[in-house]
């Protein structure tokens, strides 16, 4: 495989979902990370080392979901809804990172796994199945406020664990450097 | 309603329900009522979004680009296009401006034949010199003799093309083939002489076409008519045909009628550009009817010969799949 195949196939999945942040429609996402796809492909961008290609990657899917929002707005029949997408926007451009960058998908299906039932339910239904608050309401048979609330609580336990786990990697990390460093000495 | 609980409530609503403009309103203005819960609702929504189990479209999107590179990039991989167009231009000028520099320019060119290539998996479509248009399907190969003018119209062709030729009574526009000749006027047709397929045909959609095979037969054909040849005997078949069907490809699409399994599975090939191989020797009795519209994928044609046919796949490789006979 070459190495750009490689690199579709790493990549792909987790623009394809970063994308999905801002723009709802599955086909104009996929669109969009074509576009960026083509960009390496024609920049001739392989050459980066991997953080660097990566930063790009997420860089430049950012810009194209901001580009195609703005021409959007034009027509959107829901400013307010476009103003946070676009708020949203700013702040990653800012510096901020998604989980979506910072984290394998498939760790973060781990902590979803690892949360109390009730929240991994509510979790599941919804990202999982694709049901709506008012569907899994029903589904479960209880009031929607309260499937409101534990939504809202499942995602927060969800962000506490993900971050909890992002800083126990991060100490490690400082472990094995200190590591390294006495050994050297 | 406690004002505290209440941004939970808008929140889950944001992400994934039914927000009313009011809840709108009131949930745009708790995010700015503080940096931390501007914060808290966007790392909320961060974590909803990639949480998101859907499916990974990685094979089928990278197949995908490696076709958009392919049909963007043909004037570049393909320098002959440009060359190409940019003589038929010239030679429309000369026209224009009279025969003396006319001469002048066919002497110059004289050597060279012009080439036009379609790889598989892309079509694409070009202007000759006195306005026929031709529709060159994936893996063809036209050539254009370097004379080419509204006098002599002689072009070659391997694999399949569509013709609307210019009409010109006088002038008979000529497509040769390694198995026969197709004189016209002026008239679309199309012309399907693929080396490694067993059938190859013609089809008439208006005006008169005359063929000509190598055995020195001459065949008239009216408008709706198909004529084929089996490669390897030459006997010929001459059957009315539904146009809209046999010329679908013009348009993206693919339909196909009565067609034996060893030609499918060549036009497959050809239009999806991958590798499909098979062993059995049941699968070549075997005679399809069908039509794709050209927005499908290749896994999706696969399944559907699976769910129709005594047909089972495994993919072997990058682009490459093989078919296993499977009787039901």
């Amino acid at each position: 495989m070459s190495d750009f195949d490689t690199l579709f196939k790493n990549y792909h999945h987790s623009l394809f979902v970063y994308a999905l942040k801002f723009v709802a429609d599955e086909e104009v996402a996929l669109d969009l990370v074509q576009d960026v796809f083509t960009l390496i492909w024609e920049k001739k961008k392989l050459k980066l080392d991997d953080e660097h290609l990566k930063a790009y990657l997420f860089r430049s899917i950012r810009n194209a979901c901001l580009n195609y929002l703005k021409h959007q707005q034009v027509v959107s029949q829901y400013q307010q809804f476009q103003g946070i997408k676009e708020m949203e926007l700013l702040y990653y451009r800012d510096g901020e990172q998604s989980l979506i960058e910072k984290e394998n998908l498939d760790r973060i299906y781990q902590a979803i796994h690892s949360l109390s039932d009730i929240h991994r339910e509510v979790i599941e239904l919804s990202r999982f199945e694709g049901l709506k608050n008012k569907e899994i309401a029903e589904a479960l048979n209880v009031p929607l406020r309260t499937v409101e609330t534990r939504l809202f609580r499942a995602l927060s336990a969800l962000r506490e664990k993900l971050s909890e786990k992002l800083f126990h990697i991060f100490l490690n990390f400082c472990c094995l450097k200190n590591k390294v460093k006495k050994l050297s000495n | 309603m406690n004002k505290t609980a209440d941004h939970e409530q808008l929140i889950a609503r944001y992400l994934n329900g039914n927000l009313s403009e009011e809840d709108n309103a009131r949930l745009f203005q708790w995010i700015h009522k503080s940096p931390e819960n501007k914060k808290q609702f966007l790392g909320l929504k961060d974590t909803w979004d990639a949480s998101l189990k859907t499916a990974s479209r990685e094979t089928e999107q990278l197949l995908k680009f490696y076709k958009r590179q392919a049909s963007q990039k043909q004037p570049r991989t393909f320098p002959s296009w440009v060359y190409g167009l940019s003589a038929a231009a010239i030679l429309l000028l000369g026209l224009l401006i009279g025969g003396i520099f006319h001469s002048g320019l066919t002497s110059g060119t004289k050597q060279q034949v012009e080439s036009f290539y379609v790889p598989q998996g892309s079509r694409s479509e070009l202007t000759l010199a006195d306005g026929t248009k031709v529709k060159l399907n994936a893996d063809s190969r036209l050539e254009v003799s370097p004379d080419y003018s509204t006098k002599k119209r002689l072009v070659r062709l391997t694999g399949e093309a569509y013709f609307e030729v210019q009409s010109d009574v006088k002038n008979p526009f000529t497509v040769q083939t390694d198995k026969f000749d197709v004189l016209v006027t002026g008239t679309k047709f199309n012309v399907s002489s693929h080396a490694e397929d067993r059938q190859i045909s013609t089809t008439l959609s208006e005006g008169c076409v005359q063929l000509r095979t190598n055995n020195k037969e001459v065949i008239l054909l009216k408008p709706g008519e198909k004529i084929s040849f089996d490669q390897r005997t030459m006997k010929p078949e001459l059957k009315k045909v539904r146009i809209e069907t046999e010329l679908a490809w013009v348009n993206g699409e693919f339909i196909f009628k009565e067609i034996l399994f060893s030609d499918l599975i060549k036009r497959l090939e050809r239009w999806y550009d991958v590798r499909l191989s098979y062993q059995s020797k049941d699968l070549e009795t075997m005679v399809y009817s069908g039509s794709f519209k050209n927005k499908e994928t290749i896994w999706q044609v696969l399944d559907a010969l699976k769910l129709t046919s005594p047909i089972d796949y495994k993919k072997k490789n990058f682009r490459e799949f093989e078919l296993i006979y499977k009787p039901m």
